[in-house]
């Protein structure tokens, strides 16, 4: 049953108009962040392409330039919500790069052992074993983080790059086993069967068999770790004091006397580009390996 | 896969590995997973509870020991009663929602045509960005004043300007919703252009001969085929929808009145104002409503991992 | 508390005349506001980094504002400061006008003496209070300083050492020509003090006053409202006849559940004669004049402000001021600047005035409870305090000093953008008089700001659970009432089941 052509262009069409409206948020987001100030507000309605567009909102945010200096360059333009050089976010986008990395790192090389065994070995109530570790994700954030930070303090963790990787590897690693074991079973058992009956240790036809066939899987779980360790939120907020990830850093930008659109704006669509390069690399292999193994017999 | 074996035998040679990881016991190898989780989850989740059996003593300053004290004000208390029912209401319209459209939009990009991979590249987007940071979007774009979409929600008459969406008891929910269904949709379509990918192309090819159409190749044979990966779908979202905090602590903390304050967004007010005893009570009364409903879901849909 | 003689030493700055801006042309106007911003600028090239010279334009400067102690405060940076060279200290704090200011100066001046490196946390208020709490509760010691608002004095009160006591003990470490005296009396009594102790030094002080559009009162020929009745008689007028060019006569902070709720709501509780708590300790926002301020309240919500308000915080008040939607509200005075600043689209139509007088006439503060203050004039101050498990106790106090000093506090108030002073010094100034003119980061409010700290300043009530009652249960029950999720409308209702919540946790907590 061939479609016609009418059906597909009007597929076309469907899809394009589909991805428009959720490209939407974000094409507002980056819009409002090269419009001076005054036309990110209008009571009487949105301004789409009638302003001046201006780069301050990034200079400051990325390219360190102060905020009162701009605002002396603009003869005192900007002062409004007033404010200072806190708005410098270069070492934020690091501190983000550093413990989303970091994490990622850990958590898929902590995953991918456990998951080999988990899709290749003999073991007693595995399913129970399997959801303990599911349930470490139904955790809500506020229960463990006043413990959290309690023991990071005894164990001087407390505002480091490695106490922040470690919470989000914790957060990460219930979704990474379950990712890696489905891509693991999807590789036939024989493979490794056939390599150990050869002479190959179960760690030997792990590290040179199963897992370059395996590839895509870590990538696609690589990324999702990377993504929920670059948007985490409320342990980031609470364990660290110097260290500022993205998404904590943005909400300072809303000051007392009024909230810093342009630049929250322009941090945010700054935030977006790393974490969607990642995708775009991995697409592929992420459609392939979110059914966590759900379709195997 | 003689080759295969000639290279592992050469590097045997080479190093020596240690012995637990060529014995065939999956221990050693989740060994560093349990620990991980042991250290960081357990211990940290078994301090919470002995944190609820305290009470902050405001003229002492001291946590004072008092059993169950705060778990039978937590029973007792109206606005956790109200709290269940809103993230209920939160999770269950969120999953209806994320699937219908999800499962639609999959089935929509699952095209090997031109073009295809980068909208489905494209729709990945929203994922990456920060929750908090989507909430502000959402909160820029709905304000009764001055924003984008309450702006047109006006103009096609869909809302009046005299109650606008986040000040009215009856939409505050929708539109905190809107935010959550923009960034997570892209998830459940991941999930699904997965499941839909996977499938065997014969029964459709048969199907076709025996001149079905497309309504029915669905309703038989696609959802039958998918309702596996529907079910770890929904177990996923699920347990993370139930924890919503970001949206509505950012858009609306929590109102007008209580009509959006889910049971996360009312612990963290409870965690904010300094209150951890009770906090902590609340968020592990989430814990054991996920847990719970998570196993049942597990057992009625036989969800195997 | 004596305002009289306070008064006498208080320099009332001159009212600017906000005309100005219209009988030069627009060109000179724009021209003016940028000289004016530069010239307090000249001495900030050098805190700035100097990356740019001012060439031409340090006459504007005023040098001799450099206070004369200002090279023997140099002098103490670099030998007394000098000691503790290489400590990091640490403070958390909400994003406020000073705070951010102090920042940036303690980086660009502060450090280059000393060698104190100072670190600056900035994160919302509500987040601000969950951090201090841990840090206390867990005695952490991660801050050294507290930016504590002035509704957690209490809860915080034993976890600061008292600057004063700490000035007078220890003489080489106190900073010379400090001046205790020259800080607004009632400011430090108002803010800083709960039974007898200091908890920290004024740092912030956003007050309730009256703002409004003069180029609609001109219109509709409006005098200043004087009186609560005559406010809403002013936001009707404005609301019927400004209906077309959607404008509204007031603005709100009225987010359910959000502490700015809570911080109106007092405004017209106070405004109406009641207040919070009454001498027995008993919650009393359901007495007479409270049920009258509440319904006000009320009315002036669902009539003549825009219906988003439910949504706002200080935040979306201040946008809705700033874009002209709503043309008065009685609320903090640090808005003002931003009304002023260039991207406002009412620059130079906004005046400020004393908040109205309160109908029925002030409660005394014998007849209200835990030291609360009532007056329509809300104070949403702050302090900053040393804290008490502090390791490096000795170089925060240092800082500490540095940043409550006359020069320093005085440079806050104009680059801050007018943030309001806490020093009498400062408001006489003259780098903080020379921005008394329209534009941005004016200072042309600070004679309004000034009289009604000395004149109507409400204060919360200080006690180890207000913070919690004035984060949850007041605005929540509050957002239940005045967006129709309960008690049908009736302040009554809502005001005698929060009564019962209030009395029930303040007895529970052993304090009554």
């Amino acid at each position: 049953m061939e479609p016609s052509h009418a059906s597909r262009t009007l597929r076309d069409i469907v899809a394009v108009l589909v991805v428009a409206i959720f490209m939407f948020p974000i094409l507002w987001w980056g819009l409002n962040s090269i419009k001076p100030y005054s036309a990110i507000f209008d009571k009487d309605g949105p301004v789409y392409l009638d302003f001046e567009p201006t780069l301050d909102n990034y200079r400051v945010t990325m390219m360190g330039v102060s905020r009162v200096e701009l605002a002396i360059q603009d003869g005192g333009g900007t002062y409004g919500a007033g404010g200072a050089s806190s708005y410098d976010s270069r070492q934020t986008i690091l501190d983000s790069i550093i413990v989303s990395v970091g994490s990622t790192i850990i958590s898929v090389f902590l995953a991918t052992l456990a998951a080999y065994a988990l899709s290749r070995m003999a073991m007693r109530g595995k399913q129970h074993f399997i959801f303990w570790v599911l349930s470490q994700r139904f955790m809500p954030p506020i229960a463990i983080v006043i413990p959290l930070l309690f023991m990071f303090r005894d164990m001087g963790l407390r505002d480091t790059h490695f106490g922040l990787i470690l919470a989000h590897v914790l957060i990460n690693l219930p979704l990474a086993v379950l990712l890696l074991k489905s891509f693991f079973d999807d590789v036939p058992k024989d493979v490794d069967e056939a390599a150990m009956i050869d002479g190959a240790t179960r760690w030997q036809s792990f590290r040179r068999v199963v897992l370059p066939m395996v590839r895509g899987g870590v990538a696609a779980t690589a990324v999702l770790c990377f993504i929920f360790s670059w948007t985490e939120f409320m342990l980031s907020l609470y364990l660290t004091t110097s260290i500022r990830t993205l998404p904590v850093k943005i909400t300072t930008f809303v000051t007392s006397t009024g909230t810093e659109w342009g630049f929250i704006t322009a941090l945010g669509t700054t935030a977006i580009l790393p974490a969607f390069v990642f995708i775009l690399l991995v697409q592929r292999h992420l459609v392939r390996g979110l059914t966590l193994g759900s379709l195997k017999e | 896969m003689s080759d295969i074996a000639t290279v592992a035998a050469a590097t045997e040679r080479r190093f020596r590995m240690p012995r637990f990881l060529s014995s065939e016991h999956p221990f050693p190898w989740l060994l560093p997973l349990i620990s991980m989780l042991i250290v960081f989850g357990i211990y940290p989740l078994l301090y919470a509870f002995w944190m609820s059996l305290h009470q902050r003593n405001r003229i002492k300053r001291v946590d004072e020991f008092v059993w169950f004290k705060n778990w039978g004000t937590a029973f007792g208390d109206d606005r956790v009663w109200n709290a269940f029912q809103v993230t209920m209401t939160y999770t269950l319209s969120a999953l209806v929602i994320q699937l219908a459209l999800g499962l639609a939009i999959a089935m929509l990009l699952d095209s090997d045509r031109k073009g295809y991979g980068i909208l489905r590249g494209l729709m990945t987007l929203p994922l990456v960005v920060p929750p908090a940071v989507a909430g502000m979007m959402f909160l820029l774009m709905e304000d009764g004043s001055f924003g984008v979409l309450s702006h047109y929600l006006y103009a096609f008459g869909l809302l009046s300007p005299e109650r606008p969406i986040l000040a009215t008891g009856s939409t505050a929910l929708m539109g905190v919703l809107l935010a959550d269904i923009w960034q997570w949709t892209p998830f459940m379509v991941l999930i699904m252009l997965a499941g839909l990918r996977a499938l065997p192309k014969e029964p459709f090819e048969a199907a076709a001969i025996d001149g079905a159409n497309s309504w029915q190749m669905f309703r038989r044979l696609t959802l039958p085929m998918l309702s596996k990966v529907i079910a770890v779908a929904v177990l996923i979202r699920g347990v993370d929808l139930f924890r919503i905090f970001d949206y509505v602590y950012v858009m609306t903390s929590g109102g007008p009145g209580t009509v959006t304050e889910t049971m996360s967004a009312y612990a963290g007010r409870i965690f904010m104002t300094g209150n951890f005893p009770y906090a902590a009570t609340l968020a592990l009364l989430t814990l054991l409503i996920i847990f719970v409903v998570a196993n049942i879901f597990i057992q009625v849909f036989k969800v195997r991992f | 508390m004596s305002f009289k003689d306070h008064d006498k030493r208080t320099f009332v700055v001159d009212a600017c005349n906000d005309f100005t801006a219209r009988r030069i042309t627009k060109r000179d106007f724009l021209r003016k506001m940028a000289l004016a911003g530069v010239g307090f600028s000249t001495f900030s090239a050098g805190m700035l980094g100097g990356r740019r010279p001012f060439n031409g334009l340090t006459g504007l400067g005023t040098p001799e504002a450099r206070a004369a102690g200002h090279t023997d405060v140099e002098k103490w940076l670099k030998e007394v400061g000098g000691k503790y060279s290489g400590t990091k200290i640490r403070y958390s704090t909400e994003a406020t006008p000073p705070s951010i200011v102090a920042n940036q100066l303690a980086q660009e001046e502060f450090t280059k003496l000393t060698g104190i490196e100072v670190e600056v946390e900035i994160v919302p208020l509500e987040q601000v209070l969950a951090k201090a709490t841990q840090d206390v509760q867990g005695q952490l010691g991660t801050y050294d300083l507290y930016y504590l608002d002035q509704s957690w004095m209490a809860t915080f009160a034993p976890d600061t050492i008292d600057p004063t006591e700490y000035y007078a003990s220890d003489s080489e470490l106190a900073m010379p020509d400090f001046d205790w005296d020259d800080f607004s009396k009632p400011l430090v009594d108002g803010i800083a003090m709960y039974e007898g102790k200091m908890v920290g030094i004024p740092f912030d002080i956003p007050i309730a006053i009256l703002m409004y559009r003069k180029d609609l009162f001109d219109k509709y020929s409006i005098e200043v409202p004087a009186t609560m009745e005559a406010y809403m008689e002013a936001a009707r007028i404005i609301t019927e006849g400004e209906k077309d060019n959607n404008v509204y006569g007031n603005a709100f902070q009225a987010r359910s559940g959000h502490y700015s709720l809570e911080c109106d709501w007092t405004i017209f509780l106070w405004g109406h004669g009641g207040s919070i708590f009454n001498a027995d300790n008993l919650f009393s926002g359901n007495d007479d004049f409270g049920i009258q301020g509440l319904e006000y309240y009320q009315k002036m919500l669902a009539d003549y402000t825009p219906p988003a308000a439910t949504t706002w915080t200080w935040d979306g008040q201040f946008q809705a001021m700033q874009q002209g939607q709503s043309a008065m509200c009685i609320s903090w005075g640090e808005f003002f600047p931003g009304m002023d600043a260039n991207e406002s689209k009412v620059q130079g139509l906004m005046e400020h005035a004393r908040p109205p007088v309160e109908t029925n006439g002030r409660r005394p503060v014998e007849q209200a409870g835990f030291g609360e203050i009532p007056a329509v004039g809300h104070q949403g101050g702050s302090v900053i305090g040393l804290s008490a498990y502090s390791k490096n106790k000795e170089a925060a106090w240092i800082f500490m000093q540095w940043a409550c000093s006359k020069d320093v506090m005085a440079r806050v108030s104009t680059l801050g953008g007018g943030a309001s002073p806490m020093r009498l010094s400062s408001f006489e100034d003259p780098r903080v008089k020379e921005k008394a003119v329209v534009g941005p980061g004016t200072t042309r409010h600070f004679d309004t700001i000034n009289w009604t700290i000395n004149n109507a300043m409400g204060s919360e009530p200080d006690m180890p659970l207000w913070a919690e009652l004035a984060n949850n249960d007041i605005p929540v029950t509050l957002g239940k009432l005045l967006t129709g999720q309960d008690y049908d409308g009736s302040a009554k209702a809502a005001m005698d089941e929060l009564a019962q919540v209030v009395d029930q946790k303040v007895a529970d907590a052993g304090l009554r």
